[in-house]
């Protein structure tokens, strides 16, 4: 797959303290990236670096395969960016905000009614921007984030302060860039459970290092869940179970099995049964994504 | 150039329908009603001359400064409000052309308030039922110098104002520079060279006072005016490159 942005060794140093310590970061084509971390871990400081707002104190970007301090301005024309706040100016319309990117950008003014519709404010954009909810101005600053016709999106926290019904309206938004417009996604956010329902590969920064990265569903199997099987002689079961090659442990009476798919989990309970234990339950205890991140993000690194 | 032109059309969209348009017209305003408040000479009506240098005194004295540095604050103040610097400077601009877009539209904004102030000279002149010809070269002459005057004091208020995310700090730092003129005006050691006060210099008809700074010759303002405002703009233009956003 086509590397998209790729980071060596990135680096920023605020007096003497790293807030972001050589993260290499890699984003394939079409991907939506979820780049999650705690508040403070460095994700939008490692997304001003990738932007050109401030200068690295080491390391190198990519982005396109171009490097971005001799190519900044070739980079960022197909760059589309929404970075903490969406900025607007509260007196013009949500046309007129849009037009004076336009106008920077040099896009046709088509456009214009092309992102508001992708946005769905089409009907509201004569009205003055000040009188938006928290919502709307979120999805201006994508469509103002859209205008230039980017191949690669940086949204910092697109879903930050927005009520249950506003975050849904913008994933839904997110994932279908990539689909409908080939669009590279890269996504911030301090929560998993925002970001796994849309991404495909999420990285997640801690302290201002990279500490874990790879696809969602690599994630998922890491959370995959645990057999818990509560039988009359435990004991008595579990050797069984070792005879049989199957790997478990006993804990508070109860067996636990780690990685067991379907046709596993029933030639066990089969075996068990014929030698005649009892069995009283059989659960699959899963763990939630959440519960891994957050493992992950106090537990590695110490 | 083009790059240049482009941000230049989209911060002139910015300002419309903006206040800034109304403290466009406060100085010219005010002036007006001093001119038709001021007393005449003794035997007679006033001429063009006389009433320019009345109307021109609060204007150039105070207002043109003062204004200089609330333009420029005004210009930068969306963009530090919500990551407006962010969100501006992640598009494929350059820093320098962002940086003298905004220079060039506190210039075009002081501009108007001089031919805004020449045409409340001229309405108040012919209210008074002044008869001569209008003077357009003297007019003309002294609002373009006294603008001229004006710019170094924007290139630093701009280079202040992008500094610092505040919006009341960049203006008490340009009035407390301002309010000493009413004292240096009248100085011949330090007003030729105390560049808040240039804009008055350049505004008086020459000829009209001879006393303090007020009769000095073209080439000693225009050192100071030219000099402080390369100095300032290229100060300002080196820190908003550097400038982490």
């Amino acid at each position: 797959m086509e590397t998209i942005i790729q980071t060596a060794d990135l680096v920023k140093r605020y007096r003497g303290r790293a807030a972001v310590d050589h993260l290499n970061l890699s984003i394939g084509k079409g991907d939506i990236y979820g780049f999650l971390g705690p508040n403070g871990a460095g994700k939008t400081t490692t997304i001003r670096m990738l932007l050109g707002l401030i200068a690295p104190s080491g390391g190198q970007v990519e982005i396109f395969g171009k490097d971005l301090r001799k190519e900044r301005l070739d980079i960022l024309r197909r760059v589309g960016s929404l970075v903490e706040s969406p900025s607007y100016y509260g007196h013009l319309s949500a046309v007129d905000n849009l037009e004076a990117i336009r106008r920077i950008l040099g896009a046709p003014k088509r456009r214009i009614a092309e992102v508001l519709d992708i946005v769905s404010l089409t009907g509201e954009e004569k009205r003055p921007v000040k009188g938006f909810s928290l919502g709307m101005k979120q999805r201006l600053g994508i469509a103002a984030a859209l205008l230039g016709s980017p191949e690669l999106l940086i949204l910092d926290e697109p879903t930050n302060g927005l009520d249950p019904s506003g975050i849904q309206e913008i994933r839904s938004l997110i994932m279908s860039l990539p689909r409908e417009h080939g669009i590279t996604v890269l996504v911030s956010s301090h929560l998993l459970s925002e970001i796994e329902q849309m991404a495909g590969t999420v990285g997640i920064i801690r302290q201002g290092r990279m500490i874990y990265q790879d696809t969602i569903a690599r994630l998922r199997e890491r959370s995959a869940g645990e057999m818990r099987l509560v039988v009359s002689e435990p004991e008595a079961a579990l050797e069984e179970a070792f005879r049989r090659g199957y790997d478990g442990m006993l804990r508070t009476d109860e067996l636990r099995f780690s990685g067991m798919d379907d046709a596993r989990v029933a030639l066990l309970v089969k075996a068990l049964v014929e030698r005649g234990h009892a069995i009283y339950r059989v659960e699959e205890q899963r763990q939630s994504l959440e519960e891994l991140f957050l493992q992950v993000v106090e537990g590695e690194g110490r | 150039m083009k790059m240049f032109l482009r941000i230049l059309s989209a911060e002139r969209l910015k300002l419309s329908g903006s206040y800034i348009w109304l403290l466009v017209l406060a100085s010219p305003a005010a002036a007006v009603l001093i001119g038709l408040y001021a007393s005449s000479p003794a035997g007679g009506k006033p001429d063009w001359t006389i009433l320019l240098s009345v109307m021109s005194t609060l204007h150039a004295l105070l207002f043109l400064p003062v204004l200089s540095g609330l333009y420029t604050a005004m210009l930068c103040r969306h963009e530090h409000l919500d990551g407006g610097w962010k969100a501006l400077l992640a598009l494929p601009v350059s820093r320098t052309a962002v940086y003298l877009a905004k220079f060039t539209m506190a210039a075009v904004l002081l501009a108007a308030t001089q031919a805004l102030f020449i045409a409340a000279v001229i309405g108040t002149g012919l209210i008074r039922g002044i008869g001569t010809p209008v003077p357009w070269g003297l007019f003309l002459g002294t609002c373009a110098a006294s603008w001229t005057a004006c710019l170094p004091l924007a290139a630093l208020q701009l280079a202040v104002s992008q500094a610092w995310s505040s919006f009341a700090a960049p203006l008490a730092l340009n009035v407390s520079f301002t309010l000493p003129n009413v004292l240096i005006a009248n100085s011949a050691t330090y007003g030729p060279y105390y560049p808040w006060v240039q804009p008055m210099l350049a505004m008086i008809p020459h000829g009209q006072a001879d006393y303090g700074a007020f009769n000095l010759p073209l080439e000693s303002l225009l050192i100071v005016v030219l000099g402080s405002f390369a100095l300032f703009l290229a100060a300002g233009l080196l820190s908003f490159r550097r400038k982490a956003v």
